[in-house]
């Protein structure tokens, strides 16, 4: 059986996913941290320069910052990639709920029936990126109320636009939450759990599709490209 | 619903969340005049009550240079320059020419409490006793018909210039009628709005006042509210905590004496003088939290180093009020200094979900959608369970599937 190699990555998508990854980790074990410090600082020495909480929350935030920039690069991609926009795929015309549904149906039947031209990024997987797009946004508006509350002169060591813009851009996340400042916290805290809980399921759906479906699909976000069946690409099959 | 939208549109904007200590020269010297002359009209005005702040000075054998500690003190915190401070110490003497009406709602008296029962009472609370003297629904000598003759009288000679102070939370729902007051048995609702109407401005003391507090709490039987849902059309002050600190109080009152007007308010109407700050960033523990050295159980060996008490349930991270800045009695002590965390008694809701000992990620607070208390770490374990047991089968179902497909072919 011939295989195709296709494109699916820049570098800089590659470098990108990675640092999202990365972030994410560092942000879960800090934010966990910050939640209830689960690990004891060092109370042998007083004079020791302990800063063990600002680090947790310097990280926590830094991570913050990184994402709040790769989320800037991703939505642009959105709608000028050069590979498959994924705008496009969002789109809930026919086209895309077909193959939304040929996706799922490959998952829920084990692989056992594939009618879907693999090649390409799919509309399952675009609107799965896209919940943990929206999910990393209401992250950081969340985060931004959490941490704006430090500002209460209206000021900060970048000027005084970087608070009012915070206010301005998160204080609703108070009232669409419940009406506190608690209530953010603990939605940014739930929403944790949700992005773990999809993480896991997309590490074990590439590692389930490259496996299975045999197309080397691990390597897209690593050598940025996957390989295709040559017989089958753009066709449709149904195994027996 | 338009108040919501009020709320809304205030809270949107920047400004209104940012405290602004030093509004410059010809704002201090335009205030200064304004407030000059707001006094001297005071001064010629009649006399609300018979007592007066000196007399009770007096009785307390504190002195002229006590009274200008306070006056410098109490200058700084409304947020004024120094040279203010003859005119504030001109205003606590004045503050008998503003007549009060104190109400008693549905509350456990805690805020005249903590302002009476000290027995080396502080200057804000000798200022409020005298304030309170005339019509306070706890104190007052007269009880019954006369009590409420009392009330006509003063709502009808004040009319529109008395602040209606009040104190407790307004039951409107179902369980409402189990609060009246008077041989008529007004409920606190009628009660409230009736005294209110004609008042300059209505003062919510203490949190179940301010927010429904206590007795708004889960599952909160009798509806309970704070007074700015059920006032309308007048300008509010909200002084919340648990006890509203006497400081706070006398400062809202003296800002009122100084301009005729209401302080500066924040998004939830309470003046920003005292909850423009956060507890955690003026906490004497704060070096201990950035540390990472925290107090593990009540007594160990980080209580007794006063360590920070983010992990006993402190909440100073999501509370604003300056406890931590004016502290109570005088400022002798205050919570978080006498070794317990804050609980957030200034904030909406704080019991619902503030005041657990320990950090919100193990407190067990109930969802928005109602339903079984849980922590937000055992909602999401559970979730990471029933995800990771998702894969698993899926994960051995597919394998096996693939070995039945590979013997077949
Ligand atoms: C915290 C960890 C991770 C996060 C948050 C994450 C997030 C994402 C996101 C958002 C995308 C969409 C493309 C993009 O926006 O860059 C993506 C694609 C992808 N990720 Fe991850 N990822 C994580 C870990 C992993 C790991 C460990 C693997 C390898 C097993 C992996 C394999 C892939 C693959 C193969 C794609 C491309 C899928 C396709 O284009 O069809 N990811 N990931
Ligand atoms: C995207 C992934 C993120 C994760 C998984 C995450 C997770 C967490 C967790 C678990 C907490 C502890 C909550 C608690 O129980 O009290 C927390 C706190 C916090 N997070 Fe995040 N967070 C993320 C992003 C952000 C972002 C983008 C910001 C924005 C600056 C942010 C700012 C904060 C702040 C300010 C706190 C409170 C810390 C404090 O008390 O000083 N987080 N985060
Ligand atoms: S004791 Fe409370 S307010 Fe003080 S630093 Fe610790 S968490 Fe913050
Ligand atoms: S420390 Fe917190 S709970 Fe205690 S009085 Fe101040 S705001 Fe209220």
């Amino acid at each position: 059986m011939a295989y195709k190699k296709v494109k699916r990555m820049s570098l800089f998508m590659r470098i990108n996913h990675w640092v999202v990854a990365i972030c994410m980790v560092a942000a879960i074990a800090t934010g966990l941290y910050i939640g209830h410090p689960y690990y004891q600082s060092f109370i042998a020495d007083p004079a020791v320069d302990k800063y063990v909480m600002a680090w947790n929350r310097w990280i926590h935030f830094m991570a913050a910052i990184i994402f709040d920039v790769s989320s800037i690069v991703v939505a642009y991609l959105y709608f000028f990639s050069r590979f498959e926009k994924a705008y496009k795929k969002l789109i809930p015309n026919g086209e895309n709920i077909k193959e939304f549904g040929d996706v799922l149906v490959n998952l829920v039947t084990l692989n056992r029936v594939k009618k879907f031209d693999s090649a390409h990024a799919d509309s399952f997987n675009a609107v799965f990126f896209f919940i943990f797009h929206l999910m990393l946004l209401w992250m950081l508006l969340t985060g931004l109320q959490l941490y704006v509350h430090a500002f209460p002169h209206g000021e900060s060591s970048i000027g005084a636009w970087w608070p009012a813009m915070l206010h301005l851009a998160t204080d609703w996340t108070v009232w669409i939450t419940g009406g506190t400042y608690m209530d953010v916290r603990i939605s940014h805290h739930n929403t944790m759990y949700w992005i773990i809980a999809w993480v896991m399921f997309h590490i074990y759906y590439q590692i389930w599709r490259t496996i299975f479906w045999n197309e080397g699909d691990i390597n897209i976000v690593v050598g940025g490209s996957k390989f295709v069946k040559e017989d089958e690409k753009s066709s449709e099959r149904t195994k027996k | 619903m338009s108040d919501r939208r009020d709320a809304l549109t205030k809270l949107f904007s920047a400004k209104g969340a940012k405290v602004d200590t030093n509004r410059g020269e010809a704002y201090y010297e335009a205030l200064m005049k304004k407030m000059s002359a707001r006094l001297q009209q005071l001064e010629t005005s009649d006399l609300a009550m018979k007592s007066s702040i000196e007399r009770a000075l007096d009785a307390q054998g504190l002195t002229r240079r006590d009274f200008m500690k306070w006056a410098s003190a109490a200058c700084a915190m409304l947020m004024l320059p120094s040279q203010f401070t003859p005119l504030v110490a001109k205003a606590a003497t004045l503050m008998n020419r503003v007549p009060v009406i104190w109400l008693e709602l549905q509350d456990c008296a805690g805020n005249s409490e903590a302002i009476l029962r000290s027995d080396a009472p502080t200057i804000d609370e000798l200022i409020l006793d005298v304030l309170s003297l005339e019509f306070n629904e706890t104190i007052m000598a007269a009880a019954g018909h006369q009590a409420e003759e009392h009330l006509e009288e003063a709502m009808k000679t004040f009319k529109g210039k008395y602040l209606c102070v009040v104190e407790g939370a307004v039951p409107i729902g179902a369980g409402k009628e189990w609060c009246t007051i008077g041989a008529k048995g007004e409920t606190f609702e009628e009660h409230l709005l009736r005294v209110a109407k004609d008042a300059v401005a209505v003062v919510a003391v203490g949190t179940c006042a301010t927010f429904g507090g206590i007795p708004a709490a889960s599952p909160n039987p009798t509806g309970a509210v704070g007074v700015q849902d059920v006032v309308r059309g007048k300008p509010i002050i909200n002084i919340p905590a648990c006890p509203a600190n006497p400081a706070n109080i006398t400062g809202t009152i003296l800002h009122f004496v100084l301009t005729g007007q209401i302080p500066e308010l924040d998004h939830l109407n309470r003046p920003k003088f005292a909850f423009g700050y956060r507890i955690h960033d003026n906490c004497e523990r704060r070096a201990h939290f950035d540390a990472g050295e925290f107090v593990e159980e009540w007594g160990d060996e980080g209580a007794k180093n006063n360590f920070c008490l983010y992990k006993m349930g402190c909440k100073g991270p999501m509370t604003f009020n300056n406890c931590s800045i004016v502290r109570y009695n005088e400022a002798v002590n205050w919570p978080i200094g006498a070794g317990h965390g804050c609980i957030g008694c200034s904030e909406p809701q704080f019991w619902d979900k503030y005041a657990t000992e320990r950090p919100l990620a193990d407190s067990k607070i109930k969802a928005p959608t109602g339903g079984v208390e849980k922590s937000v770490d055992e909602f999401g374990l559970g979730l990471l369970t029933a995800a990771g047991i998702g894969i698993a089968i899926h994960a051995v179902a597919s394998a096996s599937a693939a070995k039945a497909e590979s013997e077949e072919a």
